[in-house]
């Protein structure tokens, strides 16, 4: 019974840590309706930066800050550089520009780092172990729920309580609108797609203590972030998180049963949801 | 011939008459100058094979690597080219090491010049299967090698058969590529599961006790598998007891379900048969989950870097196995000289996988040296004729029923931080394991050898 | 079959006889209309000889033309019906393992046959899929085929593992061999290879420009443009969507069938996402739409893929430069290499640029209407509506409507925003179910039966915004309905002839009706509103429907173009009844002799137009009852 718990409450955890990898993608493609497949790209160049930043500072804050800022920046030049001729584009399109682009920036980061991977030791605040009743969890894992709960209800509050939020939201409904109302949207998609940007490197540098910093990670975490946001609702914020507390269990629970195919079952599942109710959990209905 | 002829066949068939009338006459020439020698053995019927003789004719003969240059193994893929790259210069420039080495070494190949071709395999079969291909149609490569996952090997080294091509494994760590899939034209030099396991079962249990209790995590796949079953044979003779295998995704990232798992077991050592970045995170995760206070690791076949990846501070205690380690050179003096030279071209201290590069050029030069001929045929029975070779791990010979390297490897344990001598001091050598002892019987796993032709 | 009451139109004969006089046909258009075949099959022959030159040794050629093929059904798929697919690699995959599974286990000894059966799972592959996967559109649907692919990667490395040799593939795959009774011909490596599959694929080729240039494929490119209104015109979509789909997966299925045969070794990572996504780059890449953009884009990734890693010195950069060239090449190319190059030679070579050369001109006729079921007089109720509502919840779109539209007549509806005429209008031609109350079309009952069957069945709407397939030309439009009312709601002509006499003449009558013919080969996005718009009501009316509905005809058209479609409509009317909706109040009582009222979901009056025209109430209603007390 106590392992059904356990890995009930490591589903959570993973979970949240999916859903806050996700919130960039659902953003982006909520909002500017582009499917960024650079997103598994950004997540790395994130966890990089922040390992560099580490190693110069050995400050974990600053690592988390500077991972965020170099994301940050890659996004606001991906946008201001490409994305923005490829809105008019069809979807096609704009999935395989992303794609070169991660391509791009995957080999720049293996041309500066190597094919060796790199571990970010968790910082002095999140080392041992936490115990909770007859559970064990690494402590650093609990605080990372604590964090992707923190940031993303961060970005709740950006979103639904802010008038950039609102505007962002209101774009999401209709940008030629909001357009049309005299607000300068294209400085809005600028700052959406850098904060989505900004997000993935983020979970890039929280991330690196517990999984290994390699080149080529990101498209597992890409893949991942699709069946998350298919099956919490694309578009939907909330739904990102719904999606990835699901996901997270499903990889959990399967794992306890039968851990071959817990990786497959994330597929199955997000079959299922595109068969009975496309538009996702929290999604809605009709938005494509 | 009955057979309505392909253009194909027409060219074919022009190239056998041409090389026909050259044999011809060599023969003719040689029976009346060199009575009795080899020489006469230059039939009238030797058919053009993989890239023969065209890739021979000249004075420079082409060697196509297929290396993971990108993907999940590129830091061992670059390793091994350092390695091939260090050796063709060797050979090139005819160096001293060459004599050690082998009596039969000398400069250049039958009085050629070696030249390297590099392709990124990117750990796809197809890719290195494409790449290999074109290397012998287009380079007219006599010899193809490199690799990291046994699936390529395994790929290359049945189409290098069918191209009757020599192919040498790079790193191939699954049982069949010697076993059921071992092929008349395919070499694995390197040590392989069944022989890592064999190895160090009676050294692990040497060191943590005879009645442990394993927790395995394996990769979903063949290797994954395999190495688990050898080891769990080889570890239940010395004693120990399997209470859990975990298998996982190849390539997983997060592995708490599984150490959870692991966890509500009373396992006391944790044996990691993943590879490459998922042994690293496997055993990180571990760690946080607070598994390795209780538990050991033992890592039987473990990819170079791992420590670098690690740390010392998780690779302290853990024994591996490696297909080489530099502080060997203390023992064998080819050793020293092939790890000052790497350093001295590279920089940095030579791991496994650049010996292994290194190791297959070698053993492919000294059998063309011996059979003196290129031709394909002749190149594999040379190097099935059991001569032995000094090389960094001590003596090696390939074994002629399976293709298989009788090589000796080191088992090691990870150094305290505080006793390692300098940063590339990461191990104590326990022991080095004799190659002969472990290799498996022959038959064992299931080898039938094709033709030459 | 229905047969057909022909009615008198003269003006518009003789005008389109004018029209099409002028116009030039020209002469060998049979082997004009085949020259792609003819420049593809040259290629072919000639590419031995010439790219060589480049770099390209026979091994490369043979792989690019493995992936054209692959590439042309993705192209049926994704270029012309407009669906991508990110799972096609599971039929690659399905194709190549039995066809390798099949040869190197002895099971079949002839190549072709094994080809036939791999082709053939994969269709039956694509047959369920398909099934599973079209039941939703964009990125919906993009994703679950995904899904599946990832499954079956999966599947291919557990489960089927004894018969695929997991991830280490199928090895031995003997070469091909064809027996041709007295002879046997080896096809070796190298440039027989290249001729084996050349051949194949040039068939491949055939065979899918047939597909493109039939019935079938017209309404695929129907569905791309839009498919609702595809849908709307008479076509059962799905059926459609799904026959392309399985036809997709078997060019899959053989194109990894033939992988196994060139390199005797058919890889795991056929299944792959990676291979997926390769098939969609190159088809962008080149060009999606042109059946030969795939092979194009194959072309120049693999000629880079290759090329890149022999400049030694790029080493492990190989892939960045890669990455950049291929982000400048989708950047600079929006629709790939292969449009960029049709546009150019259009450019250069003046030619109106989608002249369908087939369609013949010269063939006119009345435009077909289809006749009524039952025998019918004047004045029998051919539509129907009893007491029907819509409910959404708590609001009340529509509530206990009566409604009758009798033969012949034409019947208005008018009512002030918000009073529920869309909701009522689409209730009313079938495409949205009733809340209670049902609809009837000559005493048939159509309450939500879908606008497919109520179409087929001879009743068509025409739209407030233009519904129309802008990328196609008018004559293409005006083809939509028509090949639904000869074909019915669906038929598998993939290899038929698109053009015939009667689907022309019944075309260039329709045309002739809303007097586009001079406009006949333009793309509809060039025309005017105007124009767009009496191509919206030609469009309803190609379907030979008896009994129209009109959804704001005149919404948007300036004061001539006004003119034009009153008068057009009323020389419609023979043969049919009509209901209109409109808010333009001048051209309602000119045209309608009965006009129904709508206020707030309900029925406010009905009768005749002078009657309705003084209806204090109603006048009440469109002046928000402000006096309430005036007489």
């Amino acid at each position: 019974m106590s392992l059904f718990f356990s890995q009930l409450f490591n589903g959570l955890a993973t979970g949240l840590l999916l859903a806050l990898i996700s919130t960039g993608l659902t953003i982006i493609y909520g909002t500017l309706g582009v499917i960024n497949f650079a997103h598994g790209a950004l997540f790395v160049v994130g966890g990089y930066a922040g390992y560099t930043v580490y190693s110069l500072t050995d400050s974990f804050i600053l690592a988390i800050a500077g991972g965020s800022a170099v994301a940050l920046a890659v996004g606001l030049v991906m946008e201001r550089g490409l994305m923005r001729q490829y809105y008019s584009r069809p979807p096609e399109d704009q999935i395989l520009v992303t794609f070169g682009i991660s391509i791009i920036l995957v080999e720049i980061v293996r041309g500066l780092y190597g094919g060796i991977s790199y571990s970010v030791a968790p910082p002095d605040w999140g080392q041992g172990i936490a115990r909770i009743g007859s559970l064990i969890y690494p402590l650093y894992r609990l605080e990372t729920l604590g964090i992707a709960a923190a940031t993303l209800l961060l970005l709740y509050f950006v979103l639904y309580r802010t008038s950039l939020g609102l505007i962002v939201r209101a774009g999401i409904e209709d940008a030629q609108m909001v357009n049309a109302l005299g607000i300068n949207v294209k400085r809005t998609f600028l700052l959406v797609f850098g904060i989505g940007a900004m997000a993935a490197g983020f979970a890039g540098v929280i991330n690196s203590p517990i999984v290994a910093l390699t080149p080529d990670m990101g498209f597992r975490y890409l893949v991942d972030s699709f069946v998350v946001v298919v099956i919490g609702g694309v578009g939907s914020f909330p739904g990102a998180i719904i999606g990835g507390v699901i996901a997270g269990e499903i990889l959990s629970l399967t794992a306890m049963v039968n851990p071959q195919y817990s990786e497959v079952m994330l597929f199955v599942a997000m079959a299922l949801v595109l068969v009975l109710r496309p538009q996702g959990l929290m999604g809605q209905e009709g938005r494509e | 011939m009955k057979d309505k002829k392909t253009v194909g066949q027409a060219l074919q068939t022009q190239v056998r008459r041409r090389s026909v009338l050259k044999a011809g006459a060599a023969g003719i020439a040689g029976s009346v100058l060199l009575p009795g020698t080899a020489r006469v053995a230059m039939a009238q019927d030797k058919k053009p094979l993989g890239a023969w003789p065209a890739g021979s004719d000249g004075d420079t003969v082409f060697v196509g690597l297929t290396v993971d240059l990108t993907g999940p193994y590129s830091a061992q893929g670059a390793e091994q080219q350092r390695g091939y790259e260090l050796a063709v210069d060797h050979l090139n420039s005819g160096d001293p090491i060459l004599q050690k080495i082998s009596p039969n070494l000398k400069k250049g190949i039958l009085g050629k010049n070696v030249k390297l071709g590099v392709a990124d395999a990117e750990t796809k079969p197809n890719t290195a299967v494409q790449a290999g291909t074109r290397y012998i149609h287009d380079n007219k490569a006599m010899m193809i090698s490199g690799s990291t996952s046994s699936a390529v090997a395994i790929a290359l080294e049945k189409v290098c058969n069918r191209e009757h091509t020599p192919y040498f494994t790079a790193i191939s760590g699954s049982n069949e590529t010697t076993g059921v899939d071992c092929q008349r034209y395919g070499f694995r030099p390197c040590y392989f599961a069944y022989m890592a396991c064999k190895a160090i079962a009676p050294v692990v249990a040497k060191e943590f006790g005879k009645d442990c209790r394993a927790a395995y995590l394996t990769p979903d796949y063949t290797y994954g598998h395999t190495t688990t079953e050898s080891m769990i044979e080889f570890t239940e003779k010395e004693g120990w007891k399997t209470v859990t295998n975990q298998v996982h995704p190849l390539g997983a990232k997060d592995y708490s379900s599984y150490l959870i798992n692991i966890a509500n077991t009373d396992a006391n050592v944790l044996v990691c048969v993943a590879y490459g970045a998922d042994a690293v995170n496997a055993i990180k995760q571990a760690q946080q989950f607070g598994l390795l206070d209780k538990m050991k690791v033992v890592v039987p076949y473990s990819p170079a870097f791992l420590e670098v990846e690690l740390g010392s501070e998780l690779i302290e205690g853990v024994i591996v196995g490696q297909g080489f380690w530099w502080t060997m050179e203390d023992q064998y003096p080819i050793a020293k000289d092939f790890v000052a030279a790497y350093e001295k071209k590279f920089g940095g201290k030579a791991r496994d996988s650049a010996m292994y590069g290194y190791l297959a050029i070698m053993a492919w030069a000294a059998a063309i040296e011996r059979a003196g001929s290129f031709y394909p045929p002749d190149v594999v029975k040379s190097l099935e004729d059991g001569s032995v070779l000094e090389i960094p791990v001590g003596a090696f010979t390939i074994r002629p029923e399976d293709h298989q390297g009788v090589i000796n490897f080191p088992i090691m344990r990870g150094k305290k931080k505080s006793e390692m001598k300098n940063p590339d001091d990461w191990y104590d050598i326990i022991e080095i394991v004799d190659g002969k002892e472990v290799v498996p019987p022959l038959g064992l796993l299931g080898c039938k050898m094709g033709d030459y032709v | 079959m229905n047969t057909t009451t022909h009615q008198t139109t003269a003006p518009a004969v003789s005008d389109t006889a004018r029209a099409t006089a002028a116009r030039p046909l020209p002469s060998g258009s049979a082997l004009r209309r085949q020259w792609p075949e003819l420049l593809v099959g040259l290629g072919l022959l000639v590419a031995p000889i010439v790219l060589p030159l480049l770099g390209m040794s026979p091994d490369l050629l043979t792989r690019i033309l493995i992936w054209g093929l692959f590439g042309l059904g993705f192209d049926l798929l994704f270029g012309y019906t407009g669906l991508l697919s990110f799972g096609q690699a599971a039929f690659y995959g399905v194709g190549g393992f039995v066809t390798a599974y099949l040869l190197t286990d002895g099971l079949v000894s002839n190549m072709l046959l094994a080809l036939l059966i791999g082709t053939a799972m994969a269709a039956m592959t694509g047959l369920v899929i398909g099934y599973l996967t079209l039941r939703r559109t964009g990125i919906y649907f993009a994703m679950s085929t995904l899904a599946f692919g990832e499954m079956f990667y999966f599947l291919e490395n557990s489960s089927f593992k004894a018969y695929t040799g997991g991830e280490n593939g199928i090895a031995g795959v003997p070469s091909p061999e064809l027996s041709l009774g007295f002879i046997d011909i080896h096809i070796g490596s190298g440039w027989p290879m290249y001729w084996f599959v050349a051949v194949i694929f040039f068939l491949g080729y055939l065979v899918a420009r047939r597909i493109v240039r039939s019935p079938f494929g017209t309404v695929l490119r129907a569905i791309r443009g839009n498919a609702k209104r595809a849908t709307a015109l008479g076509h059962s979509i799905q059926s459609y969507k799904l026959t392309v789909f399985i036809v997709a997966a078997a060019y899959g299925g053989l194109a990894g069938g033939l992988l196994g045969l060139f390199q005797s070794y058919m890889p795991p990572d056929a299944f792959a996402l990676d291979t997926s996504a390769q098939l969609v780059i190159q088809t962008v890449m080149g060009g999606a739409g042109t059946l030969l953009g795939p092979l194009l884009g194959a072309t120049i990734w693999l000629y880079l893929y290759e090329g890149l890693q022999q400049v030694g010195s790029l080493g492990p950069y190989w892939k960045l430069i890669l990455g950049i060239v291929f982000v400048v090449l989708v950047t600079v190319f929006r629709r790939g290499v292969a449009g960029a190059l049709i546009d150019f030679t259009r450019r250069h070579r003046r030619l109106p640029a989608y002249i369908d050369a087939g369609a013949s001109t010269r063939v006119a006729s009345t435009l077909d209407i289809v006749p009524p079921l039952a025998s019918s007089r004047p004045g029998a109720p051919v539509l129907e509506a009893r007491g029907v509502s819509k409910h959404y919840g708590g609001l009340k779109a529509n509530t206990d409507i009566d409604f009758t539209l009798r033969e012949g007549e034409l019947h208005g509806v008018i009512g002030p925003n918000g009073a529920g005429k869309s909701t009522f209008f689409a209730m009313l031609a079938g495409e949205l179910p009733t809340t209670t109350g049902k609809v009837f079309f000559r005493g048939q009952e159509i309450t939500g039966i879908g606008v497919t069957a109520v179409c087929q069945l001879g009743m068509s709407k025409s739209y407030q915004i233009n519904q129309l397939f802008e990328q196609l030309t008018v004559r293409q439009n005006v083809m939509i309905p028509v090949l639904a009312r000869l074909r019915g709601r669906y038929r598998g002509d993939l290899l038929h002839r698109l053009h015939s006499d009667k689907l022309d003449e019944q075309v260039n009558a329709a045309i002739a009706m809303v007097d586009l013919a001079a406009h006949a080969d333009v793309q509809v996005a060039e025309l005017s509103y105007g124009e767009k718009r009496r191509l919206e009501i030609g469009l309803a009316l190609a379907t030979g429907a008896n009994v129209l509905l009109f959804d704001e005809p005149l919404a948007g058209l300036g004061p001539e173009e006004r003119v034009l479609v009153i008068r057009l409509l009323k020389s419609i009317r023979e043969g049919r009844s009509m209901v209109i909706v409109e808010h333009d109040m001048d051209a309602m009582f000119e045209l309608a002799e009965r006009i129904t009222v709508l206020y707030e979901g309900r029925k406010l009056a009905e009768g005749l137009a002078e009657d309705i025209r003084h209806d204090p109430d109603v006048q009440a209603a469109y002046l928000g009852g402000m006096d309430d007390e005036s007489a």
